[in-house]
């Protein structure tokens, strides 16, 4: 099977005489029609991911609010739960008081929130989404160039995996959940380092691709006869078996110098405990590899998960998990919030700042890894104690290249959160004037953050 | 539309059944009606069956998903994700690599190449139709055929080796969809061309990944060929080969794997400050312990499924002796063990594997473990809890126990309705802690286990144990979920007289598994076809011919 | 683990008893085997000496036990310009630079300090005796074994006559002292132990009807062939189950008598238990125990006895002096001389050789299932099992040969030894041997 790329639409980024990751060819078949993925030949790759926590923050209607700042706009004081956020808060701004609007749907409980920002509408059933989440379009956008499209990642610890990143709605991504397997994926043996002098074209890839050849031959004969749903399923495996010829065609290519990729070390084997500590410990451990990933140019799209929409993480000794206590805690009648609900949100949000502080540790050009990227960060619920879709903590973190004109407190009343998402998407180079259904349908972005 | 589409289908009468699905042409073609991706346990056992137990499988598989109680129903939404699509891809690579190994190769391969540093078609084609017909449960058609040829040839070519070329065939296989996949195929009825049934080889795998959780072997591939399974006779033969093979066990293993929800013991993490016995190897045990408990109750000794809640003989090793606070009599690693009255147990729902899974990592949940009573063992699934819960006027309790806390918060009239009804089979198990252990008293309390279940009655585990045993909805449940496995989707208002036929005829028989599972795979129900919307082919009929043409709807055989 | 058997065993025993009466033709059925009315059974987690720290911090501190700390590091350079070595060899042998030192099994050379550079690992009095830093306080763990409250230590809890000479000699030793479980030498054996290297177990068994307050007891300390398992916190898991591997050699049976849960040995036996040391053999003459059965299942407590000192001294010396006198901060030969000089029992009478020292073993056990060796049962009575042993295998061998306290290197140019030349030949000579 021949592609047919041609070099010469490449494209190299410097910024002050540093060499930087760059762009590889991108291969007609997956150019979108438009072709406008690369805006601006100047401009740095920038990255986009999801980082999602379970269970809010503290803001009850009584009054109390731990995480909300008083001010709006740039300098906006640091809350009791975004400690954490304070080394790089000039790079994180805050969204405040958007909600889900589901146009008569129920609300269904640690779903419909963040159903809703990463599809755009309230979805019908709980363990399905009624549209594909947006990191796909992003993939789809800016992923195309890279050695994997997207990467999932879910650091919780859970049952079962967790993810949020779909398609078709009911099949939700594999997730990476421990730091080897991460490892093994981004830097195993298919990775093919960028600095390194000796590179030589595999020619068993050659030989590869002629196996998936043979797979793709059948695709017409089997989908005569298929039913509607199952050819969806079918379309997307189809999809898995074309990004592995992507990755593939790839590896035929000698990768670009990327200076600030530094190969790192196979990491050790932890056990696994669903702990606070433990996960917060999991996600900086998996946030580090992330961002070397990153800058090694592996993959420009990630979907994180730090705990699940129904979290079960729990302090160490104690028989109440998180979630629990959410529920049970009552509203102390002096503080006006749930104090131990609060101190675990503040718990669960360090792992966030140390996250995007893995991000910010990465050098490179004239900034770092988190300069260069854009995080949307969200969680499931507002006031978890009664399932609020009101008020769900939004954060965009890092500064897109400069485009997200970062560090500002955004604040609203009653606006659909999918105006963030909307938002998110366009500063990364989406080609989309608009997102989301119904009620929650919107054309404009946030543009007091847009550069 | 419809009639030129119908007229399309008559004019298919002269295709014999036996032979393979043909290229598509648009008119009365075969329909596909089921894709369910197989699971972990079906690809190794099938890996095993065609290529041996000697290869190594060592890769991670995508999660499944529990559906109506079931990851059979599941496996029926699910695709294949491009993370997931790797790990099958180096999987297939490394499998290949094992089979087709120097030291193997005398033996996988069925013939010798004339020149081994070149392609040889005609041992190629042996090799890719044999294992190709493994695999995909069915021959392979001429133009799946070639494909593989055309890569084995290439990859000879390249290598210069006839064997890397096969390598990569084999490779393409274990990567097709239709590996990966189970494709359900109908075809038109010959007795009644209007009607569709199951093609032979969909009924061969179905029946093989029930009582054998595997790929149909070369006996039941034959008899698909052959057309023997369409009959009475050539099925039963069958079924009764299967079911009287030490292979079924491996068949009721994956039944109570998915049933029992035991996959997720996997994953089950406990707080060590809590329980500090808890660790990899005691809920690896746990899984184990209920397994053979239930094959050696229901398949060896054929005793009747009621006596799971009530018989405490199970097996035991060492680390769950230390959790069960029993001593381990044996210098083996298994040995068997009866609980005795005082012990306070009652069959698998006073098992380590079923009280650990439903709890929390450090306490006893009795809303988990009644709302998964209800799901699993009599079918009544849970809704779930409102978004508009006015947890605002939840008290805090302070009662000792989780007991009374939960009683507590159901004076709330917004949760007392689910509460009242999810929680008192789990009040009566509420003398076994989150891992499984006997304990009496809570925080200095008295634990009280009686509950009660909709007007009836009863104290502790054993109570709760006679009461599933008695209740009618049990072993309905179990033919249920037979037949949902066996079929691979839910059951629904249509299904409801067939089910209660089985339930009363497993009842006449005294409720033994293996006859329940012969029965209910020889019923012409389990191989209905029900053809899924969008597709563009003529519709099935229903059974009765005066009823008129629908969009969809089920046909018998 | 407690068991109460059931009355039932006794009325049948009687009414078997009354049959063989009334028919005196008849043939009794065969006895049902003799078991006590209740067993608690245990695993032993860990076992140190019995010792006492006297400082309020650290592990090594100045106390009132050893009021300048832990005896420190010997001057080596010194210590062998003492021996009779130049200064220049001297410190020729102590640099780890120098080829003749081992990283692994250290400076052999080190050995030959004596007389006429005799070998003061296998032959401690050719040296004068260094002196080895007694302990100097009056409080110690362990048990009165001479009935004379006048004789010995006080232990913590205000008892008097506690006779522990091991202590007094060594127990300034890094090596023992330091808090419970935190001596260096307490660390390396029981991790070993839980780590697999063996199982003791204890069995308890009364004839009466409360365990707590019982007159007839007997103790048992037996070996077992299965592992001790780690729970989630890394502390021993309770509960499990071991198997009584009957050994020829390390049993323990002691009569005792339990008063408000405290297990009292009542008449001194000689026994020999496995010791937690290189030296495997724990022989203990006229041996007592004191321990307490918790309320939270477990049991602590001193099982203790006069035990020879000389193979203490040796289980050092084969460990390898070299290594064991660098690590310790010790010279061997003054832990034969300490030995040696507060020894303080002789088994042949007042007159005799005193052979043997006062010593108690601190241990700390779980409740643990114990089974009878066939494994088919548990234990109902304490009884002996050496006659049914089976002949004791060898020690496993060592991916290395000790002779003599040193580790030879048959391939070296170089042997350690009393003619041994020290210091490389100037450049022009060649005197290597």
């Amino acid at each position: 099977m021949n592609f047919p790329f041609n070099r010469r639409s490449f494209l190299r980024g410097m910024i002050n005489g540093t060499a930087v990751c760059v762009a590889l060819p991108v291969l007609n078949r997956f150019l979108n029609g438009s072709g406008t993925a690369y805006a601006d030949g100047t401009k740095l790759p920038v990255r986009f991911g999801t980082y999602f926590w379970g269970l809010g923050l503290t803001d009850t209607p009584t009054g109390g609010t731990r995480w909300v700042p008083s001010k709006t706009g740039y300098g906006y004081e640091i809350m009791p739960e975004l400690e954490s956020l304070k080394p790089v808060k000039d790079k994180v701004s805050v969204f405040s008081g958007f909600r889900v609007i589901g146009d008569g749907r129920p609300n269904l409980v640690h779903w419909s929130g963040h159903a809703s920002i990463l599809s755009g509408v309230a979805p019908a059933a709980a363990d399905r989404f009624d549209g594909p989440s947006f990191d796909s379009k992003v993939a789809d956008a800016i992923g195309t160039a890279t050695r994997f499209k997207v990467i999932d990642i879910d650091a919780s610890a859970s049952r079962q995996p967790v993810s949020y990143s779909t398609r078709t709605g009911t099949t939700f991504a594999m997730p990476e959940t421990t730091p080897l397997v991460l490892y093994q994926r981004l830097f195993g043996s298919a990775f093919q380092d960028p600095n390194s002098d000796d590179w030589k074209p595999d020619p068993s890839i050659m030989l590869r691709q002629s196996v998936l050849s043979a797979v793709e031959d059948q695709r017409q004969a089997l989908m005569a006869g298929v039913g509607k749903d199952d050819q969806v399923r079918l379309d997307q495996y189809f999809t898995s078996v074309r990004e592995m010829e992507n990755q593939l065609a790839m590896q035929l290519q000698k990768p670009e110098h990327c200076q600030a990729c530094v190969v790192p070390t196979a990491p050790k084997d932890t056990p696994r405990s669903a702990t606070v500590d433990a996960v917060r410990a999991n996600t900086k451990a998996l946030a580090k590899l992330l961002a070397m990933g990153l800058a090694c140019n592996q993959t420009r799209v990630f979907n994180f998960v730090h705990t699940a929409g129904i979290s079960e993480t729990y302090i160490a000794g104690e028989s109440k998990i998180y979630h629990q206590i959410t529920h049970d805690e009552p509203i102390d009648a002096t503080l006006g919030y749930q104090p131990e609900t609060s101190r675990l949100a503040g718990l669960v949000m360090q792992a966030f700042g140390d996250f995007l502080i893995e991000l910010d540790a990465v050098k490179e050009g004239a900034g770092t890894v988190l300069d260069n990227s854009l995080i949307m960060a969200f969680s499931d619920t507002g006031y978890a104690k009664i399932h609020s879709i009101e008020n769900i903590p939004m954060f965009l973190a890092g500064r897109a290249g400069g485009r997200h004109k970062a560090g500002q407190h955004v604040h609203t009343t009653g606006e659909s959160v999918t105006r963030v998402s909307l938002t998110a998407q366009q500063l990364v180079g989406v080609p989309v004037g608009e997102f989301g259904t119904g009620s929650m349908r919107t054309a404009r972005p946030i543009t007091e953050i847009m550069g | 539309m419809g009639a030129l589409v119908l007229a399309g289908a008559l004019a298919l009468v002269g295709i014999t059944p036996a032979q393979p699905p043909d290229q598509p042409s648009g008119k009365g073609t075969p329909t596909k009606v089921a894709l369910r991706r197989i699971t972990e346990s079906q690809y190794r056992h099938t890996i095993a069956d065609v290529f041996g137990p000697g290869i190594k499988i060592n890769a991670r598989f995508e999660p499944e998903k529990r559906v109506e109680g079931l990851l059979a129903i599941g496996s029926a939404q699910l695709s294949v994700t491009s993370s997931g699509f790797e790990q099958y891809f180096a999987l297939a690579s490394s499998i290949s690599d094992q089979v087709l190994d120097e030291k193997q190769r005398a033996t996988s391969v069925p013939c010798k190449p004339s020149n081994p540093t070149q392609a040889d078609d005609a041992c190629g084609r042996r090799f890719i139709e044999a294992y190709g017909e493994r695999l995909f449960r069915r021959p392979l058609t001429e133009s799946e055929t070639l494909a593989r040829l055309k890569t084995a040839s290439t990859g000879a070519k390249q290598a210069g080796d006839f064997y890397a070329g096969l390598k990569l065939a084999l490779t393409s296989l274990l990567v097709a969809p239709e590996f990966i996949f189970r494709v359900e195929t109908a075809e038109p009825d010959p007795a009644n061309r209007s009607q569709y049934r199951l093609d032979a080889y969909s009924k061969a795998a179905r029946v093989s990944f029930l009582l054998w959780d595997s790929a149909p072997d070369q006996e039941l591939l034959n008899a698909a060929r052959s057309g023997a399974i369409h009959t009475r006779a050539g099925l039963h033969q069958q079924l009764t080969r299967l079911t009287s093979s030490p292979r079924f066990e491996d068949g009721v293993r994956a039944f109570f794997t998915d049933m029992l929800q035991l996959d997720d013991l996997d994953n089950v993490v406990k707080d060590p400050t809590i329980y500090p016995k808890f660790n990899q190897s005691v809920s690896d045990s746990a899984k184990e312990q209920t397994l053979r408990t239930t094959v050696d109750l229901l398949v060896n000794k054929k005793r009747d499924y009621r006596d799971l809640f009530t018989s405490n003989d199970t097996f035991i090793n060492r680390p769950l002796a230390s959790v069960y606070r029993i001593p381990f009599a044996s210098s083996g690693d298994w040995a068997p063990y009866t609980f005795p009255q005082s012990s306070e147990r009652s069959g698998i729902l006073t098992q380590v594997s079923f009280l650990s899974l439903f709890a929390h990592p450090g306490s006893s949940s009795p809303t988990k473990r009644g709302i998964k009573i209800y799901e699993i063992f009599m079918c009544l699934p849970t809704p779930n809890p409102p978004a508009d819960v006015d947890f605002s006027r939840v008290q805090d309790s302070t009662k000792a126990t989780i007991r009374g806390r939960l009683l507590d918060h159901m004076s709330n009239p917004g949760c007392s309705g689910c509460h009242m009804r999810s929680d008192p089979p789990g009040l009566a198990l509420e003398h076994f802690d989150g891992l499984g252990q006997l304990r009496t008293m809570e925080n200095g309390a008295m634990i009280d286990v009686s509950a009660d279940i909709y007007g009836v009655k009863l104290v502790g585990a054993q109570g709760l144990g006679k009461f599933l045993h008695d209740d009618p909805r049990v072993p309905a449940c179990l033919v249920r979920n037979v037949y949902a496995y066996g079929a691979g989707r839910a059951t629904g208002a249509q299904d409801g007289d067939y089910l209660s036929n089985q339930t009363k005829a497993f009842a006449s028989d005294g409720y033994r598994l293996p006859d329940l599972m012969v029965q209910i795979a020889s019923s012409p129900e389990f191989f209905k076809v029900v053809v899924p919307t969008g597709v563009q082919h003529p519709p099935s009929a229903t059974t009765a011919a005066t009823v008129p043409l629908q969009k969809s709807g089920g046909v018998r055989q | 683990m407690t068991k109460e058997a059931p009355i039932r065993r006794h009325l049948i025993a009687t009414a078997v008893a009354a049959i063989a009466l009334a028919f005196p033709g008849s043939a009794a059925p065969q006895q049902l085997s003799p078991s006590a009315k209740w067993t608690k059974t245990y695993v032993v987690e860990w076992n140190e000496p019995a010792m006492y720290y006297g400082a309020k911090t650290g592990v090594t501190d100045p106390g009132t036990d050893c009021p300048n700390g832990t005896n420190p590091s010997p001057d080596w350079i010194q210590v062998l310009v003492d021996a009779g070595y130049t200064l220049e060899e001297a410190k020729w042998l102590r640099n780890p630079a120098n080829p003749t030192r081992s990283p692994v099994h250290g400076q052999n050379q080190m050995a030959f300090r004596g007389k006429d550079r005799a070998n003061v690992y296998i032959n401690p009095t050719s040296t004068p005796d260094p002196g080895l830093t007694p302990v100097s306080g009056t409080i110690a763990e362990g048990l009165n074994l001479d009935d004379d409250e006048n004789t010995g230590f006080t232990s913590p809890t205000g008892e008097k006559g506690i006779d522990n000479n091991f202590y007094k000699a060594l127990g300034c030793w890094k090596t023992y002292r330091g808090p419970h479980r935190l001596s260096s030498g307490a660390l390396t054996f029981n991790d070993a132990m839980r780590d697999g290297a063996w199982t003791t177990v204890i069995v308890v068994a009364g004839e009466g009807a409360d365990p707590m307050n019982d007159d007839h007891v007997k103790v048992g300390f037996y070996m077992s062939n299965d592992k001790m398992v780690k729970d989630g916190l890394g502390n021993i898991a309770r509960d499990y189950t071991f198997r009584i591997a009957p050994n020829a050699k390390y049993e323990g049976i002691l009569p005792a008598r339990t008063s408000n849960g405290r297990i009292v040995s009542t008449v001194p036996a000689d026994i020999m238990l496995r010791d937690p040391s290189y030296t495997w053999d724990l022989e203990l003459l006229r041996a007592r125990l004191n321990l307490e059965m918790k309320s939270d299942g477990s049991l602590t407590g001193y099982v203790g006895g006069y035990r020879p000192w000389e193979p203490v001294y040796r289980g050092w010396v084969n460990a390898r002096g070299t290594v064991i006198e660098v690590l310790t901060w010790v010279q061997l030969p003054a832990v034969y001389y300490a030995l040696r000089r507060y020894a303080d029992y002789s088994p042949t009478g007042p007159g005799g050789e005193k052979t043997h020292i006062s010593y108690a073993l601190r241990v700390d056990a779980l409740p643990a299932f114990v089974m009878a060796p066939d494994g088919t049962k548990e234990v109902a009575t304490v009884e002996s099992y050496k006659a049914i042993a089976p002949k004791e295998p060898p020690r496993p061998a060592l991916p290395f040969q000790i002779v003599d306290g040193i580790v030879p290197d048959p391939t070296g140019k170089y042997q350690a030894g009393p003619h041994a030349v020290i210091l490389p030949p100037r450049a022009s000579s060649d005197a290597r041997q």
